[in-house]
């Protein structure tokens, strides 16, 4: 919104108009030949009357007014000016000849800025008119961004004013907290009403203080790569409620500055409900999955053993082939079910000490047949390390890995288990752990891909499952073991050179809460 | 005489299988019960050499009926042999159940003999 009259006065034809009152035709040319000279827009008027239909009609950017005139004077003619929005903002210069009585307080008092007597000297004249104009258009421009400022004010306030409603009456979670500290600034009430605290027991309390969150470590490297990325999307947490209750969340954080202090805007929704229905249907659907594959492997078998007739050559390979299937499935049905049952805590784990070059012993072992098949060599250099953790888990986890690494080879490749002792990985405080890497020259992994593969169902390629017999869940199952002992697991790789597997663990494992 | 072997499972596709795979691979004698009362009942009169107990059954559950097993004095004596679908049975423990053996299905027919003989030291 722009005022026509703040416009440049160079971009228009003349400087200002000005609109000139004097009964004296003489004097009135004479003023409107010194401004026309200038530049200025002249409108000369005699009457108080016309001068009041022409201000009216136009308002000039200034008025010159004589106050001695018949009928209507000057100072009456001001203060209708002034009595009229249409003219009251025009700055009206009194002009009064020499020996007539000018009443200057009179003059102030209707309305007027200034006053000059007659006879004037022409740069004196010029001067005030120029000053006036120049005020007056300061005083304009100071008005409109007043006016340009509360609508902004204004603006802001409704948008505030949404954004609080929205906080209010959000059935999610959304909280403000300083950054790195986590210390409440703000929560709403649906924070309040599904942990259960009231708000004096959280604002100005941090996360850790409050025990909101459990696994500390991991909300501080939670923290770490929020500050880094400035967002962090769809962050699993689980907590505790003021009653101890567990609940899990999904939360998205923002980072946001609020007056120089970083802060994180989290918005979270609460997850327990779906995922316990999901667990339900995962072990239900799960058993009656298996009850019947069960029953058809058992008769599958039964035939496959001849004894109730011997089958001929292509009879016999399709009972195999029906077999091997059968077996695939069965063996989704129970990763899908180790998988759940970790996930949610149904697993503890069995503590004592493993030795490393055994468990890979072992391990490599079990495969033998299979690498044997692949024509792929499986090569162990592990240091004698013992380490306090559950063996069959770990077991679990290297057979995984090794039979990833072997399916995902060319015959004729190999595969390198590397077994010392490294410090935790970044991220992870303590002492000095067992790491374990699995080296391959196989087809690699695409960079885009390298953190989804320990997400359940994320193999790279979606036909991988089906070629390669596996169920997309055993780097899964591999995480959660590695996690569950304290430990991590990761990826490199190269596109056409390989993959490593990295897992570290702790020497000294205490069962994960 | 020949050994007697109680199946106990809730599904009879499964009870007609496992009788099946022992009968084609020993002489023993073969029976079955579809559930948890059924085999106490069983167990009581025929008195058999071992019991083979389903883990998951609706109602009377595996753990119950193994339990009343131990309580009766007429059927404490026979070794029950636990039999689980249920996943990566190496994970779960039974160390708290007074079991001869846990057994995983699905399990192969001509091993499963070969299992129970090894278990109770038949010959």
């Amino acid at each position: 919104m722009v005022d026509p009259t703040l416009v440049n006065p160079t971009t228009r034809p003349y400087q200002a108009d000005i609109l000139a009152i004097d009964d004296t035709p003489e004097n009135l040319q004479l003023l409107a030949q010194l401004l026309s000279d200038r530049h200025y827009k002249v409108r000369s008027v005699t009457k108080g009357k016309t001068a009041l239909r022409a201000a009216q009609a136009a308002p000039p950017d200034l008025i010159l007014l004589d106050v001695n005139m018949p009928e209507l004077n000057g100072y009456e003619v001001c203060q209708q000016l002034k009595a009229d929005p249409r003219t009251a903002h025009v700055p009206v210069i009194f002009i009064s000849a020499l020996g007539e009585t000018l009443d200057k307080v009179q003059a102030f008092r209707v309305g007027g800025v200034d006053y000059i007597t007659k006879p004037f000297q022409v740069e004196e004249v010029l001067a005030r008119i120029e000053t006036h104009l120049r005020l007056q258009l300061l005083q304009r421009q100071l008005q409109a961004q007043n006016t340009q400022l509360q609508q902004e004010m204004r603006d802001r306030q409704q948008a505030e004013e949404k954004f609080a409603k929205a906080f209010r009456v959000s059935p999610n979670p959304i909280t403000l907290t300083s950054l790195p500290e986590c210390r409440f600034i703000e929560v709403n009430p649906s924070f309040l009403r599904l942990t259960g605290y009231s708000r004096e027991q959280v604002i100005g309390y941090s996360v850790f203080e409050l025990g909101l969150s459990l696994g500390l470590n991991e909300s501080a490297q939670d923290v770490q790569e929020l500050m880094a990325a400035g967002v962090l999307y769809n962050r699993e947490i689980d907590l505790h409620t003021v009653s101890g209750e567990l609940r899990t969340w999904l939360l998205s954080i923002e980072q946001m500055d609020i007056d120089g202090q970083p802060c994180a805007l989290a918005v979270a929704s609460d997850i327990t409900e779906r995922k316990r229905l999901e667990a339900e249907f995962i072990s239900l659907v799960s058993h009656e999955l298996r009850t019947p594959l069960n029953s058809v492997i058992g008769s599958l078998d039964l035939l496959a053993t001849g004894h109730l007739g011997q089958l001929n050559d292509k009879g016999h390979r399709l009972v195999q082939i029906a077999i091997a299937n059968a077996e695939r499935l069965i063996r989704l049905i129970n990763d899908i079910l180790d998988l759940d049952r970790m996930r949610s805590g149904q697993v503890t784990l069995r503590f004592s000490l493993c030795s490393l070059p055994d468990l890979c012993q072992q391990a490599q072992a079990a495969l033998q047949e299979m690498a044997a098949q692949a024509r792929v060599k499986v090569r162990v250099e592990v240091d004698a390390i013992s380490l306090w953790a559950d063996c069959d888990r770990l077991q679990q986890l290297l057979i995984n890995l090794l039979s990833n690494a072997i399916k995902f080879s060319l015959p004729g490749q190999q595969i390198w288990l590397r077994g010392q002792l490294a410090p935790p990985p970044k991220g992870l405080p303590g002492l000095p752990g067992l790491q374990l890497q699995l080296q391959d020259q196989g087809r690699g992994i695409p960079a885009d891909k390298l953190h989804l593969i320990f997400e359940r169902f994320q193999q790279v390629d979606a036909s991988d499952a089906r070629q390669k017999g596996g169920t997309g869940l055993g780097l899964a199952i591999c995480r959660q073991i590695a996690e569950q002992h304290g430990g991590r697991i990761w990826a490199e790789s190269t596109m056409g050179e390989g993959s490593t597997f990295f897992v570290w663990l702790p020497l000294q494992a205490a069962p994960a809460s | 005489m020949s050994k007697r072997v109680l199946i106990v499972d809730d599904e009879a596709d499964i009870r007609s299988i496992t009788q099946l795979a022992l009968e084609m691979a020993t002489d023993w004698t073969v029976l079955t019960a579809g559930s948890g009362q059924e085999a106490l009942a069983i167990a009581a009169r025929d008195r058999p050499d071992v019991i083979l107990l389903d883990l998951m059954m609706p109602e009377m559950d595996g753990r119950a009926t193994l339990q009343q097993l131990k309580l009766d004095g007429a059927t404490q004596a026979i070794p029950v042999i636990l039999v689980t679908a249920k996943a990566a049975a190496k994970g779960d423990r039974f160390g708290d159940l007074a079991v001869a053996a846990v057994l995983a299905k699905p399990f192969r027919p001509l091993q499963l003999a070969a299992d129970i003989k090894a278990i109770l030291g038949w010959r």
